[in-house]
């Protein structure tokens, strides 16, 4: 457990010195700043776009933060050949992928902690105090960024880096897809075709689940119920990974 | 090593079993609280992006930002279709609902010259102010109800209806001029009794209307008519 801890501060060191990630984050500071322009507006309009874009941003640029911390993570290792003198030590290869994850998700953690913050700041100073559907939407789009840099990470440890960006980015649109791919299924006769499409649509991650701002922004309550499965679908989702990721990676020759 | 794939092999399908029993509650609570999205076969380039991404909020948002632009120039009928896309988009958004059916019952109506185009615009308005209600999460607020049943009395004079849709208005949370609006509704409508007792709830229950409900009550009972 120690060992993983130190793996992952140390991911988490080395990633604060990328300036990607940097930039990043300031462009999603400025894209949720930006929001305040439309004062131009009626208040309850103006409210709804700050919290639409804000949102947006949050997930959009934290998505973007997961996928680029978590695909240098274990690739960076190989290419400067530090593995191999990380991996003489009395390192299990689980403990270096669990600690690279954590690594991770501390990257998304503070990334996503400095946005929200950002956002509930600019939300406060337009007097309006944000409610715990709010805070719902937040917690909802934090899991969905953490399955993402699982998806990610997993994926590097069988895939180049340009594969990998490509991959992620394919499965992150056809994640918030997979609910109209449902309507789909449900209206197909065929049995077979659907018991496959079915089973696809298990297997696809389903990040629409995670997406419930567009109801939140209008004023639509969500249940905790319905809070509570999807973050237990994210969380299984992502042990699916780690176990995929944890599997190459015990197989990958170094 | 084999073994060990194999228990990983497992481990995965057993989670995968569970990934898809989650799903079927997280389908069923989404049909429950309405929180489903509409299979969208949305025009326009930038808005599709944005709606493959799924950030449909935002891509309703440059939508209505394009909205105000048009309606700032007075290019009334280019609003239209973004009424609809935005709808489309966001059908909870209740605003769009409100605000399109008052802009085809009065801007356009009020642009339009010949009465048979008038009548078209102002049945344009009602229809999709009533479009809006068949989404339940915008039947459970007053809004789209008041908007109707003001349409209807004040644009259509048509008192039967606007006090159908009014009395569905305030049996949800709504500001006190839903209350007042129903009175003059039902007043009207010749319905005199209800009027009164209307008059009498909004005289006490809302401070702020307590002088014009007094005088309102007043000239019901003595002169049968209170509104102009």
């Amino acid at each position: 457990m120690k060992k993983m801890w130190t793996i992952a501060v140390n991911t988490f060191r080395e990633s604060m010195r990328k300036k990607t990630l940097y930039i990043i984050l300031i462009f999603a500071l400025i894209v949720i700043g930006a929001s305040k322009l439309f004062s131009f507006l009626t208040a309850e309009e103006e409210l709804k776009m700050i919290k639409d874009v804000s949102f947006s941003a949050i997930e959009f640029f934290g998505a973007l933060i997961a996928i680029f911390a978590s695909i240098t993570a274990i690739s960076t290792e190989i290419e400067r050949r530090t593995i191999y003198t990380l991996l003489t030590k009395p390192i299990r290869r689980s403990d270096f992928v669990l600690g690279k994850f954590f690594g991770v998700s501390l990257i998304i953690f503070v990334n996503f902690i400095l946005t929200t913050l950002f956002f509930i700041g600019l939300l406060l100073f337009k007097k309006s105090i944000p409610d715990i559907e709010v805070f719902k939407t937040l917690l909802l789009i934090f899991f969905e960024l953490i399955l993402i840099g699982g998806i990610t990470l997993a994926l590097g440890t069988f895939t180049t880096d340009a594969f990998n960006i490509i991959c992620s980015f394919f499965l992150y649109i056809v994640g918030h897809l997979t609910s109209y791919g449902k309507e789909m299924i449900e209206r197909t006769e065929n049995i077979v075709v659907a018991g496959l499409a079915d089973m696809l649509y298990t297997l696809v991650p389903n990040y629409e689940n995670f997406n419930i701002r567009d109801k939140i922004v209008v004023g639509i309550s969500v249940s905790w119920g319905y809070v509570g499965y999807t973050i237990l679908y994210g969380i299984l989702y992502t042990c699916i990974v780690l176990l995929i990721a944890l599997y190459f990676f015990q197989k990958r020759e170094i | 090593m084999r073994r060990k794939g194999y228990r990983y092999l497992i481990s995965i399908v057993v989670l995968f079993v569970g990934v898809h029993l989650v799903q079927v509650q997280i389908d069923y609570r989404k049909k429950i609280e309405n929180l489903e999205s509409n299979l969208l076969l949305m025009p326009g380039q930038i808005a599709g992006s944005l709606v493959l991404g799924g950030f449909k909020g935002l891509a309703a948002d440059l939508l209505w930002l394009n909205m105000e632009e048009y309606w700032h120039k007075g290019q009334h009928y280019k609003i239209l279709p973004l009424l609809e896309a935005i709808a489309w988009l966001q059908p909870s958004y209740i605003l769009v609902w409100t605000v399109g059916g008052w802009h085809m019952a009065y801007n356009i109506y009020a642009e339009v010259k010949t009465p048979e185009e008038k009548q078209y615009w102002y049945q344009q308005g009602i229809e999709f102010l009533k479009k809006g209600l068949a989404y339940p999460f915008n039947a459970n607020k007053y809004d789209i109800y008041f908007e109707l049943g003001w349409t209807y009395y004040h644009k259509g004079k048509d008192y039967p209806n606007a006090v159908k849709y009014l009395e569905k208005a305030v049996k949800y949370p709504h500001p006190e001029y839903v209350d007042d609006v129903l009175a003059h509704a039902y007043e009207k409508n010749g319905q005199i009794d209800k009027a009164i007792k209307q008059w009498e709830f909004i005289r006490d229950n809302y401070v702020s209307f307590f002088d014009i409900a007094t005088r309102m009550i007043h000239d019901l009972k003595t002169k049968g008519k209170a509104t102009p």
